[in-house]
């Protein structure tokens, strides 16, 4: 027994020593530019993020990217907003897409733009679509990064066993009522499956008011000057709201809550046939489903042209305290990030976007999309969609209260408050924080 | 309790006691006191005294994202809370929240010790099993509520439709949330208060006991007045522990409820969390925050004030 823990014990300190000596030799190396990397890329994301970064660190080798995982999104804000400008500050900053205005407005980061002329990058190869969200008042402010839309996923048995085509998904409000009133069964007093269900998250109601050409707040979105009131509470509103009130009504509506993962259990364990979720979920949901998983776009109104959708997800930022070698030293890193390998495995590893199109292209991406054919739909969407102030998405910095307010309203929704009602209170809540944010 | 210090340095016989000399033995004394408190003061200091006094500082300004203060506010955020209804919706979910845990975690824990006070072959077990939850935290406790309260898969609602009933959303419907959220609260704390009882209990002279039983006196009679008097002590430092602790509830609700539905869980601390930590709102949060404090301290004074007189020191 002593002989085993003796060995231990030397073992741990050879392991010690080692340790300390590889420290050493990174610092002995120096010359290397270090660029220090902020992200929020949690579970199965982020080895892929670290495999990616190694790779990088391997072929570049006077620069050495730390990543560096800081919590959620909003978590990861709250820190960084604690040491913007200080030598603290990381060089890159990975942001949530409502954060955008919040980010511009600090004043502490460089548009990636200015990157892209002094090298005079050719951003067309980019995603058209992706890079709108990003660029404001002419400028590309962050670099895309992942990139993510809503779908519609549905449970294809379900739809089997109650008598609809699997791959006729519903497309209009109509229609998905239609299939939810066919797919919901009941059992004596207790619903066994409901036919739909919407995530309590106000992401949702903004891609579904912007599908149908809908605009958030004012002055196109916030994108021709500064937004001053909110206007989700118009006819496009009104429509996603009483699609809910209407199916919970009818007792087609599953009310998820607020968790990701209690809808997708749900999902998986049968108990609804449809659902909206994010399209950087889509393989983790086909993979876990014991059943045929189909993916298909948003539902819009009747007699509603379909616009499109917003980008989710996430970006890259440009610290303006570090130096110009740290900056450039980061442009390399996103250049890299952004070329179509790298986006290919990107893409195929998490369901993301691909920022650069040729990505699909690759066969690691032709592979994939026909073992899971689903994932293409997801693409589709997005590249159906018509660039308009509403499929930008709204810039506003109170972003994160104001989707607070709206998933309060949807909560009234289920205790019966009429829709218009609950709307209004949410955008004059909204309102309130948007003139709070000026000061 | 003063004449029991005694002199930190006691007149030598042969040194000639001036007021000079006394003064400077006191500062002397002072000095040393000091030295002693120091580690205790300078974290005190770090930890609780500057954000006290920063929170009280920025509660009177407006701030940025950074939290910097950029106007002054005055009592702007003060007159603000006391006309917000969700200000005062939270307070009241947040008594309602404390009326529903503290009196219950004590009760329960109070008989669980009980239960296993008395020294029998293997209680060992039972006595581990009881203060187990201790050694869990927070987050880990929320997830498995989180779970058994899933309304698609959770064993809750499984064992409810095994037996005919009809399966509830526990924490998404607003008349039930607060209560599953206390359930789960309950729970958590029931390990820390169950020790500290029993703890307590084991401190009682069994002689009294004894001198009981000879008087012919029934187990409740004893109850009555040998060990709830003589656990008096305990009993009001577990319970003033566990209001203070209800009043600052965070972590549950935020794993399980986000304070939703529709404000049902908001209690003060995730109301404060969210607007200084979402909304960035730092003003309106220290001056919640403040207000928090002056409600605890209020309610602490109260306790002592007059629930401490029924307690009965040895």
């Amino acid at each position: 027994m002593r002989k085993v823990l003796a060995s231990f014990l030397t073992l741990m300190f050879i392991g010690l020593a080692a340790g300390c000596s590889s420290e050493d030799a990174g610092e002995a190396a120096g010359g290397k530019t270090e660029v220090v990397f902020w992200h929020s890329m949690s579970g199965d994301l982020e080895p892929v993020l670290n495999d990616i970064v190694a790779d990088f660190n391997q072929t570049h080798p006077e620069i050495e990217v730390k990543p560096v995982f800081q919590g959620t999104y909003e978590e990861a804000l709250t820190k960084w907003n604690a040491v913007a400008g200080t030598k603290d500050a990381p060089t890159i900053m990975q942001t949530f897409e409502v954060g955008t205005k919040h980010m511009i407005d600090s004043g502490k980061v460089v548009p990636v733009q200015t990157w892209i002329d002094k090298d005079k990058y050719d951003v067309s190869q980019w995603e058209k679509n992706i890079v709108n969200y990003y660029t404001v008042n002419g400028r590309i402010y962050s670099m895309p990064f992942n990139s993510s839309t809503p779908v519609l996923i549905y449970n294809k048995d379900a739809f089997r066993e109650a008598g609809i085509d699997p791959e006729k998904p519903p497309l209009t409000y109509s229609e998905l009522k239609e299939a939810a009133k066919k797919l919901t069964k009941k059992k004596g007093k207790e619903t066994e499956r409901y036919g739909f269900s919407i995530l309590n998250y106000g992401w949702f109601f903004e891609e579904m008011v912007a599908v149908q050409g809908g605009l958030y707040v004012n002055n196109d979105n916030g994108r021709n000057g500064d937004a001053t009131k909110a206007v989700f509470n118009g006819t496009e509103g009104k429509r996603v709201f009483e699609l809910i009130r209407d199916m919970y009504r009818d007792g087609t509506f599953y009310n998820a809550g607020q968790n990701w993962d209690d809808m997708r259990a749900a999902f998986q364990a049968g108990k609804i046939a449809m659902y909206l979720d994010s399209s950087a979920g889509v393989k983790t949901v086909i993979n876990n489903s014991p059943f045929d998983v189909g993916v298909s776009y948003l539902p819009v109104p009747d007699g509603v042209e379909r616009q499109g959708v917003i980008i989710g997800g996430a970006s890259l930022w440009m610290m303006k305290g570090s130096s110009e070698e740290e900056q450039k030293a980061a442009w390399e890193f996103m250049k890299y990030l952004t070329t179509a390998p790298v986006q290919a495995k990107w893409h195929v590893r998490t369901g993301y976007f691909a920022i650069n199109p040729a990505a699909y292209d690759e066969p690691l991406v032709k592979d994939e999309w026909a073992k899971y054919p689903q994932l293409k739909v997801t693409v589709d969407q997005l590249h159906e969609t018509k660039s308009t102030p509403a499929t930008q998405g709204a810039l506003i910095t109170v972003f994160p209260e104001s989707r607070q307010h709206v998933v309060k309203a949807m909560e009234r929704l289920y205790e019966g408050i009429d829709p218009q009602e609950a709307l209004d209170q949410a955008a004059e809540e909204t309102n309130r924080a948007l003139q709070g944010a000026g000061r | 309790m003063n004449e029991r210090v005694s002199p930190v340095f006691p007149p030598a016989p042969w040194s000639v006691r001036t007021k000079r000399a006394a003064r400077q033995a006191a500062m002397k004394s002072w000095l040393e006191g000091m030295v002693y408190l120091f580690p205790s003061l300078l974290l005190f200091g770090v930890f609780l005294f500057y954000p006290l006094g920063r929170t009280m500082y920025l509660s009177v300004f407006h701030t940025d994202y950074q939290g910097q203060p950029t106007e002054f506010a005055g009592l702007a955020h003060f007159v603000a809370l006391l006309q917000d209804d969700s200000f005062w919706h939270s307070l009241k979910a947040t008594i309602l929240f404390a009326a529903l845990t503290v009196p219950t975690t004590v009760a329960v824990s109070f008989g669980l010790a009980l239960l296993v006070h008395e020294t029998r072959k293997g209680i060992g077990i039972f006595r581990t099993i009881f203060a187990s939850t201790m050694g869990m935290s927070v987050g880990v406790a929320s997830v498995i509520w989180m779970f058994m309260y899933n309304p698609a898969i959770g064993i809750i609602n499984r064992l409810l439709s095994a037996i005919g009933g009809v399966p509830v959303s526990w924490l998404l419907d607003q008349d039930t949330a607060l209560y599953a959220v206390a359930a789960a609260t309950i729970w958590m704390n029931i390990g820390l208060t169950f020790l500290l009882l029993l703890a307590g209990l084991q401190n009682i002279d069994p002689s009294l006991y004894e001198s009981a039983r000879i008087a012919g006196m029934s187990y409740w009679r004893q109850l009555w007045t040998v060990t709830v008097p003589l656990l008096s002590p305990t009993l009001f430092f577990v319970t003033t522990v566990s209001l203070i602790q209800a009043l600052q509830t965070f972590g549950q609700i935020d794993f399980l409820t986000k304070g939703g539905p529709v404000e049902a869980t908001n209690v003060f601390v995730y109301a404060i969390y969210r607007e200084a930590f979402v909304n960035y709102q730092f003003g309106s949060a220290s001056a919640q925050a403040i207000v928090l404090f002056l409600i605890i301290a209020l309610v602490t004074f109260l306790q002592f004030r007059f629930a401490e007189r029924k307690v009965h020191y040895q």
